[in-house]
């Protein structure tokens, strides 16, 4: 399965944010998205959300060699600033999501052992969200997007606001789950790309292209992106 | 300070250029003309930075004038007092009351909040340098107008010119109590919410102004003379010690917090703002629900909002059951009254449509509803989708239509019977049309304000109201709705015609929603 972007164009008034965008994300793969502050990442992902109108070109999934429209029950999108619904405990936030994606979830596990793969104690568990703190927020979103097992997910900065522990816990659990997903994940910290992504792929002047590795070490890898990065 | 002052002074000046052509924009069809460089043409620079100092001089006047001649002037007419009198008499109550509701100084503005607390300017010098300009500004444009409608009531010069700055003297005096106040307690409170003492105080002030007179009691030129002397002496005394005040930085960061601020900006309607009342989520172990999927979600959110959701509805229909009652008791003591009362509720229904206007919560609760539920939800690709947004849309629907039913009952009800009571009709179908064209404009107004949300989502992520159109269509509904004032009808057609409308309106908005609402419910960006 792959998500194809083609000729994606989007405009706030004359600006061109992104130009010509061109790719394809595969499954299997975690894909670091990488770009300037500004150049657009945040807006290349409200557009496959579809948070707001493309102006040119077109994105689709290819499975099997057939093409069809992404729907909304095939995309999950974490942003930076956890949104959850405040009025809701933890678990009653999970039982509305396992409810309403009921059809999709794959060997559904109980509530609890969700809070357990996402390492949430106990006593958390029937809290108000409103009363968790900007990192749980941020475990909740991506629990939630992993339960509903969405075949593109998109992340925005995810990993910034967790403590280092957390942090490691949630890089291995993307692995673990990468094999069944398109992951793309923007982030400004290179090293976190590096170390968790399998393509490293660069957003400048409303274009997107791959940094190929070759057989440069990591070093000289760094040194290509910031290069490819700074070009003006 | 006066530096200060002149930095402050061009501070508001840019953000009030900005909010000029900001709001230009934002107006169907102009703004496909203008360009985000907007901000940055110097000549448009120029003739909105005209504009705002052209606004901030009308201001000074404007308020001043409507307040002498609709609060003092106009109620002259209503006594047999002796005018200039009870002109000074009126005058110097209304001062008293203003002067503990406004100090100008612990009036959480936006200004303020960008100033000391984004900008960090001294707060100190910021604080006095805007306070005596507004005191200038409250002296400045008082006094032509003491002069003005004093020499039309007599009253004498002398007094005419001391009004102003007996005006002058009661808010140094508020405020310098206000400073004592908040070294004793080292609280500061938001003027805009008022204590219970507060609006003690006022209304006493209120009652005593209006009052008095009416039973021929007003204070004479020599009780001025004498209240004017020592209020300007404290005033004297006041303004050294607020002057003299250095922990100015520590009072603005009580007053200028985010929601105090923001509080601010909902009177403006340009901005939802989440606070207490708003946010006001009630956790209860009791509140839990059985049912599944999105009617498991709207449950918890009517139960866990109840407060804010119901409590405004609570209240309008003490109020309209108290009027009723009052209105029964009125008819069977009163002939004429009796008479009256039958023949407009004949001809008068049209106005209902406004009453049920004014009445109507819908608009809140979906404003609630962003807040506290969507603004967050609406990240989620999986909540966009259509099953998901018409299955929380018909929930959404009974409840609001629920929550507006009550009161709507009661109205129709309470009219049914106040027309039976006052002399009948010669049509009895009149009773029924009656009590279900109110429940009719009841639900048409739930249906109309959820259909229009969804179908327009006006808010952003950071809940700023971003649709024009949203605004046009508040516009209309409140022009057509006060239009209906002026029709008088009979019942029996108003009421048919109504009917007829909200079911044919109800029909084709819930259509529209549940075709588009899927593609346009979403947030804006």
């Amino acid at each position: 399965m792959k998500l194809v972007v083609k000729n994606l164009k989007k405009n706030f008034e004359k600006k061109e944010v992104l130009k010509d965008i061109n790719f394809e994300f595969e499954k299997g793969k975690i894909y670091g998205l990488l770009g300037r502050n500004g150049a657009g990442k945040t807006t290349f992902f409200n557009c496959l959300n579809e948070d707001i109108d493309i102006n040119e070109g077109e994105f689709y999934i290819e499975d099997n060699g057939s093409k069809r429209k992404m729907e909304a029950e095939d995309i999950g999108y974490v942003l930076s600033t956890p949104n959850v619904p405040e009025f809701l405990t933890a678990r009653e936030f999970l039982k509305f999501f396992i409810d309403i994606n009921k059809k999709r979830i794959k060997n559904e596990k109980t509530i609890d052992e969700y809070f357990d793969f996402m390492k949430i104690e106990e006593e958390d568990r029937d809290r108000l969200l409103k009363d968790y703190s900007h990192g749980m927020k941020n475990k909740m979103q991506m629990l939630v997007n992993i339960i509903a097992n969405p075949n593109v997910l998109l992340l925005d900065e995810p990993l910034t606001s967790f403590d280092v522990v957390v942090a490691e816990e949630m890089k291995q659990m993307l692995r673990e789950i990468k094999k069944d997903h398109i992951i793309i994940f923007s982030t400004h910290i290179m090293e976190l790309a590096l170390d968790l992504c399998d393509e490293i792929v660069i957003l400048n002047k409303g274009v997107l292209e791959e940094v190929d590795k070759n057989n440069l070490d990591n070093e000289q890898f760094k040194n290509k992106i910031i290069e490819a990065l700074k070009e003006e | 300070m006066i530096e200060t002052f002149i930095t402050s002074f061009k501070l508001q000046n840019t953000y009030r250029t900005n909010s000029i052509i900001y709001s230009l924009k934002q107006l169907p069809l102009i703004k496909r003309i203008l360009p985000n460089s907007l901000y940055k043409n110097r000549g448009l620079k120029i003739f909105a930075s005209i504009i705002s100092i052209l606004w901030e001089i009308i201001n000074i006047f404007i308020g001043k004038i409507l307040y002498i001649l609709l609060m003092i002037f106009m109620a002259l007419t209503w006594y047999h007092t002796n005018q200039a009198d009870t002109f000074i008499h009126l005058f110097v109550f209304l001062t008293l009351a203003g002067g503990v509701l406004n100090t100008y100084m612990l009036n959480p503005t936006k200004d303020k909040y960008y100033a000391i607390i984004l900008m960090n300017i001294d707060a100190r010098k910021y604080g006095l340098s805007n306070y005596y300009y507004q005191l200038i500004k409250l002296v400045v444009g008082f006094l032509p107008f003491t002069i003005l409608f004093g020499m039309i009531a007599s009253v004498p010069l002398w007094i005419q010119i001391a009004l102003p700055f007996f005006a002058l003297a009661i808010k140094l005096i508020v405020m310098n109590y206000s400073i004592y106040d908040f070294k004793k307690t080292n609280k500061a409170s938001n003027e805009n919410i008022p204590t219970k003492f507060v609006w003690g105080f006022v209304a006493v002030c209120l009652v005593l102004a209006y009052g008095l007179p009416a039973i021929n009691i007003v204070i004479n030129q020599s009780i001025f003379l004498c209240v004017f002397i020592i209020s300007i002496i404290l005033g004297i005394y006041s303004l050294v010690k607020i002057h003299n005040f250095k922990d100015y930085r520590r009072m603005y960061k009580q007053v200028l917090t985010e929601s105090n601020v923001y509080m601010q900006e909902r009177k403006a309607g340009t901005q939802l703002i989440k606070d207490t009342s708003l946010k006001q989520i009630e956790l209860d172990e009791n509140y839990t629900s059985n049912k599944s999927g999105f009617a498991y979600f709207h449950d918890l959110f009517v139960k866990r909002h109840s407060k804010i959701l119901t409590k405004a509805v609570k209240k309008q229909s003490v109020v309209i059951l108290g009027l009723i009652i009052a209105m029964i008791i009125g008819i069977s003591v009163n002939d004429t009254f009796k008479s009256k009362t039958n023949e407009i509720l004949m001809v008068y229904l049209p106005y209902f449509v406004f009453i049920m206007y004014c009445i109507n919560r819908s608009s809140s609760v979906t404003q609630a509803m962003f807040m506290n539920c969507d603004h967050s939800m609406l990240t989620y690709r999986i909540y966009r989708t259509p099953k998901v947004i018409l299955g929380i849309f018909k929930e959404r629907l009974k409840t609001l239509i629920k929550i507006n039913l009550l009161p709507a009952v009661l109205m129709g009800g309470g009219l049914a019977l106040l027309l039976y009571l006052s002399g009948g009709t010669d049509n009895p179908l009149n009773y029924a049309i009656l009590f279900i064209s109110i429940i009719a404009m009841s639900i048409f107004f739930s249906v109309h304000y959820l259909v229009m949300y969804y179908l327009l989502q006006p808010y952003n992520v950071s809940t700023e109201m971003k649709s024009s159109t949203y605004k046009v269509v508040q516009g209309l509904t409140y022009i057509v709705c006060w239009y209906m004032i002026q029709i008088q009808m009979p019942i029996f057609s108003f009421g048919i015609a109504t009917i007829v409308f909200c079911i044919a309106y109800c029909l084709i908005s819930l259509f529209s929603a549940y075709k588009y609402a899927p593609k346009t419910f979403k947030l804006r960006v």
